[in-house]
């Protein structure tokens, strides 16, 4: 779905955003690009979607050169989320959707009202004006609007930022919905969990550079120390021992009278992306 | 294409009404009317200028009946120092001296040339009426004009950059960038919508001000310079929101496109103020259009609308260029 080689972009003389950037995206996979602020992911999602241009090296979309594939057809195949939702605050939920739908093929859409629902937008707001809108529901608003065009490739930018946990419980479904009817999704984000619960494979991008590219499995495991810390009772007392995870083959090596828990201390994603890169995510 | 071109007119419709642009389109449309009915007609009237000639001699042959013979120079004094407004003239040396109690140099030139023209021996100084308007008609053709080419350089320039300025806050410019439309579409709707609303202030203020028997005269002539400027001004507007970054630097940029492009080119259009360098001016050559237009005697000449044209595609072009520039800007 989307082939990227050697990309490279610049702002101007001095300022080099991205440094030569090689990945690929499958078919309906969701694929997560994760960076502190300025490290590029936006500028990427941009070329991506046609709206920055002038980049080096070579990105495919849907097997052809992006040089020449921002065509009315390339952008009615894509949807986006923008990282705020960006939305007329004069017309109502409904009005906004109609008016962006308006530029879609009739044929490719999707009920407005029944993707508010889905998406559990206040059916009392709907003839409201935006304005009058929470930062959740204006979230909302703006994913039904990256939706209602039935994309076959979702650019996510901060889908939950904004959102109470159930809402970014909701929007993960959501998403995983998409991908389940074949929907590609690129998704840029510095919400760990939200990668590491919907992503298939995650690249770290650090200053313009990919430093890591792989599922979150696979940097979990290469980058475990493979130790598990054993929490336990024994003769009343309460103790903790930390064991590699090979010895527990032959059971637990210690005489212990009760088992409290057991936990293996896998790095989460953003240790990971921290001993890549020596940087925070925010 | 047509339907994205609907979805955006009607987008651009609910903008300026939410925006009140049409209220303050209505409001002004009453305000220039309500003066040029009930004030500027009234403040402008005035007597013609009568005329005092003290030509003991009578080397001036033949003189209009309407000039004031005086006996003596301290008679004319008299006379000037009651009426103001009074224009004298010396001939007692046999070539005639205008005496003028207040003028400017450059203002009174025409209060000069009436009176001398009421001496026929002075064949240099023969004023002549054009046209046919009656002078309260002359004043309100001028008056509307002027009027009209305010509303259109300083209101409705503002009022694209109020609605562009919104969607920019809104952050909704950047949406269009990954929407399957033509993106020259959305310069086009705005400019359009503009373009009608300015078209029907036009024939509305005209229709007002000058009278139903008058303007069917001049109505076509009057839309089509109403468009060439309204479309002016509405790109000049669109791609400054476009290049500026908030609505305090438009201001500025508004007091400079309003002081010093629209000023000048009044003073010298309407007054005996002469600037050499006018005719380098555009704006000038689109306002005298317009005036000829009020006028009845429309621009004829196929260069100027031949560089109405080419500006207003070059203006498209560089507004398109820096609409995309917008597009791609960081969030």
């Amino acid at each position: 779905m989307i082939d990227v080689k050697d990309l490279t972009f610049s702002y101007g003389k001095d300022k080099q955003a991205l440094h030569g950037l090689n990945f690929t995206v499958g078919d309906g996979e969701i694929f997560g690009f994760l960076g502190p602020n300025g490290s590029g992911k936006s500028t990427t999602q941009k070329i991506l979607t046609g709206i920055l241009k002038g980049h080096g090296g070579t990105v495919s979309l849907f097997g052809q050169d992006i040089k020449n594939a921002h065509t009315q057809e390339f952008f009615q195949k894509i949807g986006v989320l923008f990282e705020f939702p960006y939305l007329y605050a004069n017309l109502s939920a409904l009005d906004n959707l109609h008016y962006f739908a308006s530029f879609y093929p009739k044929e490719q859409l999707r009920d407005a009202e029944e993707l508010l629902d889905e998406l559990e937008f206040k059916r009392d707001f709907l003839k409201k004006p935006v304005s009058s809108y929470s930062k959740g529901m204006r979230q909302r608003v703006s994913m039904a609007r990256a939706l209602i065009s039935n994309p076959k490739l979702l650019f996510l930018d901060e889908p939950t930022s904004g959102l109470d946990p159930a809402g970014a419980v909701l929007f993960r479904r959501i998403i995983e919905k998409e991908r389940q009817k074949g929907t590609t999704v690129f998704l840029t984000t510095h919400n760990m969990l939200d990668a590491d619960l919907l992503c298939d494979r995650v690249a770290f991008i650090s200053d313009g550079n990919i430093v890591a590219l792989d599922t979150p499995r696979n940097l979990k495991v290469q980058n475990s120390n493979h130790s598990i810390v054993i929490d336990y009772l024994y003769q009343g007392k309460r103790e903790e021992q930390t064991i590699e995870a090979q010895e527990l083959k032959a059971g637990i090596p210690f005489v212990y009278d009760e088992i409290i828990s057991i936990h293996s201390q896998e790095p989460t994603l953003e240790d990971i992306f921290i001993r890549y890169t020596g940087r925070r995510l925010s | 294409m047509w339907k994205s071109l609907y979805s955006l007119l009607k987008k651009d419709y609910q903008m300026m009404v939410s925006g009140k642009f049409f209220l303050v389109a209505v409001g002004s449309l009453l305000l220039y009317t309500l003066f040029i009915n009930f004030g500027y007609l009234n403040f402008m009237h005035a007597e013609i200028y009568n005329v005092y000639l003290y030509d003991p001699a009578g080397t001036q042959g033949e003189v209009s009946q309407i000039v004031h013979p005086v006996a003596s120079l301290e008679d004319m004094d008299a006379a000037l120092a009651n009426d103001t407004n009074g224009v004298g003239i010396d001939a007692s040396s046999g070539s005639p001296c205008v005496i003028l109690y207040t003028a400017a140099e450059k203002a009174d030139q025409h209060r000069k040339d009436y009176a001398l023209s009421l001496l026929h021996t002075d064949g240099g100084h023969s004023a002549e009426i054009v046209g046919s308007n009656t002078p309260e008609m002359k004043q309100r053709r001028e008056i509307t004009c002027e009027l009209l080419f305010i509303e259109i350089v300083a209101v409705g320039f503002l009022g694209i950059a109020s609605v562009l300025f919104k969607e920019k806050q809104m952050g909704v410019i950047r949406v269009h960038a990954i929407m399957p439309l033509k993106k020259s579409l959305f310069v086009f709707s705005k400019i359009f919508l503009f373009l009608l609303t300015d078209l029907t202030f036009a024939a509305l203020m005209t229709l007002f001000n000058v009278g139903l028997a008058d303007t069917g005269n001049i109505l076509p002539a009057v839309l089509v310079q109403t468009a060439i400027l309204s479309l002016i001004m509405a790109l000049v507007g669109f791609g400054c929101t476009m290049l500026l970054k908030d609505f305090k630097q438009f201001s500025l940029a508004y007091l400079v496109i309003a002081l010093f492009a629209a000023t000048p080119v009044f003073l010298a259009a309407n007054t005996s103020i002469k600037m050499a360098w006018i005719g380098y001016h555009p704006f000038y050559y689109v306002y005298m259009g317009l005036k000829n237009a009020f006028f009845g005697m429309p621009v004829t000449t196929p260069v100027y609308y031949i560089c109405a044209a080419c500006a207003i595609i070059l203006l498209f072009g560089i507004v398109e260029a820096a609409f995309r520039k917008e597009m791609g800007r960081e969030g």
